[in-house]
């Protein structure tokens, strides 16, 4: 029979599983913005059209990887309100 | 190296250092934390912080989806110079992200947070029903057994385990990590799945394939976990298959994890490697054209 404690081992469980996922996220945005810096370095002047879809697809990609952090961090703090009130 | 090649170089090492690979492992964390709270949550009303993951998820699948227009773009740049995209590109690592994360020390916990140990005897409980092998007895000179010391470990462990065709080792392995561990295998073994079925079948696997797979990996899948669901392999298949899954209630963490993985060892022992491979740092092995499944 499952117990208080063990639901909440379980939350926390999956909120590891999260922590995990945004330590994951951290480290890409970081690699994201290294990638950014040096494409922008290589291809400074270029008018060239696909330089700004790279650009573009990067710039997209940190922006979904930030909102996918905040998302996490609302998913966490719901999670931690519900525990709480176990 | 002429300048236009120093500058191929430069822009193909950019686009293959994009953080694919860390991406994928974000999307997998995300996932497997959502089955979690899904069958933590099924009866209640209460969302527990599944939408938000769902959104987070979605985040980070169209994140992957921009990078991967981005190396598009890049390769299509490379080609209008003259320069071949392909030429030298080394072998695709990013299935194996989650193997090489998970060997990364996990950040520390919040202090509130208390450790799941509580989840021993709920994942030792599963473990059992799932392999039919009971918790092996405290060893008689006290000393504690030799325990995985990571989810890829274990995976590999598990692979092994596969290999041999020795459930008795098999349910040594799985009852002697804590769940957390345990639970770890879903979302490290998913890339994992993906890339091993594609090797076996010789081609990206599809909708199509999903009956090949189930012929190829399902018998041993049940020989060796007497006690997991058909519809937990059928799950599992559909996803790496990509095709659309049956509605039903969320398995249980417990056996979606370890039916992973060992499903992975079945598929590694189809393709006749040895699970060693699976760590992040060895060789690639060659890609066959298709194994006969």
């Amino acid at each position: 029979m499952a117990s208080v404690a063990e639901v909440r081992a379980a939350v926390n469980a999956a909120l590891q599983q999260v922590t995990e996922g945004q330590a994951a996220i951290q480290a890409a945005r970081e690699k994201l913005g290294e990638a950014q810096q040096s494409l922008a370095a290589a291809l400074d002047g270029s008018a060239n059209d696909a330089v700004g879809a790279a650009h573009a697809s990067l710039s997209q990609a940190d922006q979904q990887l930030e909102e996918c952090l905040g998302a996490t961090l609302l998913a966490v703090e719901q999670a931690q309100t519900y525990t709480a009130t176990l | 190296m002429s300048l236009l090649q120093e500058l191929g170089a430069q822009l193909r090492a950019t686009s293959e250092e994009l953080p694919t690979g860390q991406v994928s492992v974000a999307m997998e964390r995300l996932r497997s934390a959502t089955e979690l709270l899904n069958w933590v949550r099924q009866t209640s009303v209460d969302p527990i912080g599944v939408p938000q993951l769902g959104n987070a998820t979605e985040h980070a699948e169209h994140a992957a989806a921009a990078l991967r227009l981005a190396q598009d773009a890049i390769a299509a740049y490379l080609a209008g110079l003259g320069l071949a995209a392909d030429a030298g590109a080394p072998p695709d690592r990013d299935y194996k992200a989650g193997l090489a994360e998970g060997q990364q020390p996990s950040p520390q916990p919040d202090h509130e947070q208390p450790a799941p140990e509580q989840l021993g005897p709920w994942w030792r409980e599963r473990v059992e029903k799932l392999t039919g092998e009971a918790p092996p007895p405290p060893q008689e000179n006290g000393a504690p057994p030799q325990r995985p010391a990571d989810t890829a470990e274990l995976l590999q462990r598990v692979a092994a385990g596969v290999r041999s065709g020795d459930r008795a080792r098999l349910g040594r392995d799985l009852h002697g990590v804590d769940a957390a561990t345990g639970l770890g295998l879903s979302a490290v073994t998913s890339l994992v799945l993906h890339r091993l079925a594609g090797d076996l079948l010789g081609h990206e696997p599809g909708p199509d394939d999903l009956q090949r797979l189930r012929g190829a990996a399902g018998g041993r899948v049940r020989s060796l976990l007497p006690g997991t669901s058909p519809a937990v392999l059928d799950t599992l298949l559909a996803r790496i298959c990509r095709a659309p899954q049956a509605e039903q209630a969320p398995a249980h963490p417990a056996d979606s994890a370890v039916t992973a993985s060992v499903l992975t060892g079945v598929l590694l022992a189809r393709l006749g490697r040895d699970p060693a491979t699976l760590d992040p740092g060895a060789p690639e092995p060659l890609r066959p054209r298709g194994v006969d499944a």
